[in-house]
């Protein structure tokens, strides 16, 4: 009972401490909400990752022509397409490019050239007139200009690739067409308009890729589509969660020293209170105090950033090494200490480079090679993250047990040695 | 019987001899004070009588519990208060009551009715939801002291509970000590204020280097040093009207003056100044101060070790 006394007075001091609470909580999501918004937007989390718009004005000057009317029927008939200055158009107008692209018809060249000049929009594309007469003349060459702003990268960079694919489509249109002249030796319009749908029609299946390309992904995922950004983030927040489990433990297991140089623990000493009971309380604390902390960042990380952190038994049998292999660092580390003041160099040296080399994995997205692999499960809490990976990506429960299992040994190990340095001291 | 009996206790450290044979005994209900300079061993002395410190040799009763083979026994009876405030900050008076409470094995309705009269005692019922961190340095102490009351304990010790305090909570301090010793428990002071040990002790053990070199009530030990009191008194008129006559009464040894300013040595104040007063009245001079200098532990000190208690 005693020893529950003390843990909950540990409790309700780190709760009272803001600096704790804050390195318990704070910085993780912190952190995390950093490279969230770094690498897209909360409201964007199904969607993957999301950019900013770029204003497209677009002088339409293409005054039509002859020749592949027949290809107009590939459209809608709402579209409205009366030549292939409109299929420009139509064609950077799509809802799909909606969340990139905002687009304004103008009138004249000059006006689209005076909305770039006035940073208004991004990008100017305009369409000449004789646009659809040179591409319907067989060895014309069909030019659109792009005039954007030069301050701009990305948004215009779209622009260009969306053009290029579209110019790309009606250029491998007119080699076919140039092919069956060619090879048939008929060249009037109902025969290219002929050739040109056909083309057009075969082309239009390759916009799908999931007709020609079957996807697959691990086996957790199939079960379950995990959004890019959350994959990317997934492991940030876990890692996160890992260091601070860590940090927390030692500055948790940090009130031993700090309770004897306040008088508190040669207080305790005095009353009948067990020293085995006083340590095991204090103790008990440091565990507590990381299970409260790695419970609320699995459940905030799931709540906010949408993690799935994997199966339920895995996450238990994750959380329960990593709750003890850090409350055992912990302790182990605070054993080495003499007194508070070598707290810096010990959270500031051996936390850091430990957690480092722990963590490259993570910093790796995921996808390190064998040699930083084994480095990281030099340190505890390389082990951890090894952990949280495999229950992330749905390994079976054998694998997360038997890294459970190595958990357990480091945490035994450590907790053991300090544990014994503690009743060293204080016999 | 003996609320503490201490026997040839020895603790060192490496090659320093902190506590050095030491053995007295303490009654229960009285206030035994050790008095000694800082390093003297008292605070060590404390330590193993406590069970903190395991002594090297020797072994102390504390209400007949052994401190080398009865340590929950020891602690059981007996209430701590140390040299430095150890009580937790970030938690309210009520809060740090309650849990000391608790390691003293209190629970339920009794931990918090004790705790109730606790804070009655120590004057904190009003500031109880308070955080520590938040109080004066003397409510602190009383705190401090506070929950070394927790569980009534038969005995109490004091480990220089006065040092680095404002005069008026090291007089309330000084007062809430005879006020337990008035509830009947025994308190073990340790102090290297000499007026403190005179004021409050019954007996009193003076330390040095780690050994015990003398040891009994006040008066007892003032008589190692075999001074008379030393009273110092002015008159209203010319001083040899009276010296003649206070020559001669019971209990004085000599007495000088001039200019109306007279000394008298005598052996005992109490008794001889009532017998001024009277041989004054009948010349006629009026006594207008009065200032007695009686022989104390700063010279019983002094006469024992050859420095001053406070070096």
């Amino acid at each position: 009972m005693k020893i529950l006394d003390i843990a909950l007075k540990d409790l309700t001091r780190s709760s009272r401490s803001v600096f704790a609470v804050l390195f318990m909580f704070g910085v993780p999501l912190l952190v995390t909400g950093m490279f969230y918004v770094m690498f897209g937007g909360m409201a964007d989390s199904d969607s993957g990752i999301s950019l900013p718009k770029t204003n497209i004005v677009i002088a339409n000057l293409d005054a039509g022509g002859s020749g592949f009317d027949t290809a107009m029927s590939q459209f809608p008939a709402d579209a409205d397409i009366q030549s292939m200055g409109d299929m420009v158009v139509y064609a950077l107008e799509q809802d799909d490019l909606a969340d990139l692209m905002t687009v304004t018809l103008v009138d004249s060249a000059e006006a689209a050239h005076a909305e770039v000049d006035s940073q208004a929009a991004g990008v100017a594309v305009i369409i000449p007139a004789d646009f659809s007469a040179r591409f319907s003349s067989l060895d014309g060459q069909a030019v659109l200009e792009v005039y954007q702003d030069p301050t701009l990268t990305l948004g215009p960079a779209i622009v260009r690739s969306v053009l290029n694919q579209f110019m790309d489509g009606l250029s491998g249109a007119k080699i076919a067409v140039n092919v069956a002249v060619t090879q048939t030796g008929k060249s009037d319009p109902a025969f290219i308009g002929q050739v040109v749908e056909a083309y057009l029609t075969a082309a239009s299946l390759t916009r799908d890729p999931a007709a020609l390309l079957e996807v697959r992904s691990p086996a957790a995922a199939e079960t379950e589509e995990v959004p890019l950004l959350v994959r990317i983030i997934g492991p940030i927040m876990g890692g996160m969660m890992i260091f601070y489990a860590f940090y927390t433990a030692t500055a948790s297991a940090e009130t031993l020293l700090q309770e004897d140089e306040i008088g508190t623990l040669p207080r305790l000493f005095t009353t009948p209170t067990s020293q085995a009971t006083i340590l095991g309380g204090k103790l008990l604390a440091v565990l507590l105090t990381v299970t409260i902390q790695v419970i609320v960042l699995l459940s905030l990380g799931a709540l906010i950033f949408r993690i799935h952190w994997g199966s339920l038994t895995s996450i238990v049998l994750f959380s329960v090494g990593t709750v003890l292999i850090a409350s055992a660092f912990g302790v182990f580390v605070n054993s080495l200490m003499k007194s508070t003041k070598q707290g810096g160099i010990i959270f500031g040296g051996v936390l850091t480079f430990s957690g480092m080399i722990g963590m490259m994995p993570i910093f790796l997205f995921n996808n390190p090679s064998a040699a930083i692999g084994s480095i990281s499960l030099l340190v505890p809490q390389g082990w951890a993250v090894r952990g949280l990976f495999q229950s992330m990506q749905g390994a079976v429960t054998g694998d997360l047990f038997i890294t459970l299992l190595v958990m357990l040994a480091w945490a035994v190990v450590l907790f053991g040695i300090g544990v014994w340095r503690f009743q060293k001291r204080y016999a | 019987m003996n609320a503490i009996e201490v026997k040839n206790l020895h603790k060192a450290f490496g090659d320093m001899k902190a506590v050095d044979g030491v053995s007295f005994e303490v009654q229960q209900g009285e206030i035994f004070s050790l008095l000694g300079p800082n390093g003297a061993g008292k605070t060590t002395t404390l330590s193993m009588l406590s069970c903190l410190l395991r002594p090297d040799d020797g072994d102390a009763l504390v209400m007949g519990h052994s401190i080398r083979t009865d340590q929950m026994g020891v602690k059981s009876v007996l209430g701590i208060v140390p040299q430095e405030i150890a009580l937790y900050e970030d938690l309210s008076a009520r809060e740090n009551l309650t849990f000391w409470g608790k390691m003293y094995g209190l629970r339920g309705a009794a931990l918090k009715t004790r705790v109730d009269e606790v804070l009655e005692i120590i004057g904190l019922t009003e500031r109880a939801k308070d955080r520590v961190g938040k109080y004066s340095g003397g409510m602190k102490r009383r705190v401090n002291i506070g929950v070394a009351l927790l569980h009534k304990p038969k005995v109490i010790y004091m480990d220089e509970p006065t040092v680095g305090i404002d005069p008026q909570s090291r007089r309330n301090i000084l007062d809430s000590v005879v006020a337990l010793k008035e509830k009947g428990m025994t308190v073990l002071y340790t102090t290297h204020y000499m007026e403190e040990a005179q004021e409050l002790s019954d007996h009193i053990a003076i330390m040095d280097t780690g050994k015990l070199i003398a040891y009994g009530t006040n008066a007892e030990l003032v008589k190692i040093v075999g001074q008379m009191d030393r009273i110092t008194l002015t008159v209203n008129n010319e001083s040899g009207r009276v010296l003649d006559a206070w020559k001669k009464v019971q209990g004085v040894k000599q007495v000088t003056g001039e200019d109306g300013t007279l000394t008298v040595l005598a052996d005992d104040s109490n008794q001889v100044l009532p017998r001024l007063f009277e041989a004054a009245t009948a010349h006629n001079t009026r006594i207008t101060s009065v200032d007695i200098r009686e022989p104390n532990l700063e010279a019983v000190f002094l006469h024992l070790t050859g420095k001053a208690l406070r070096e």
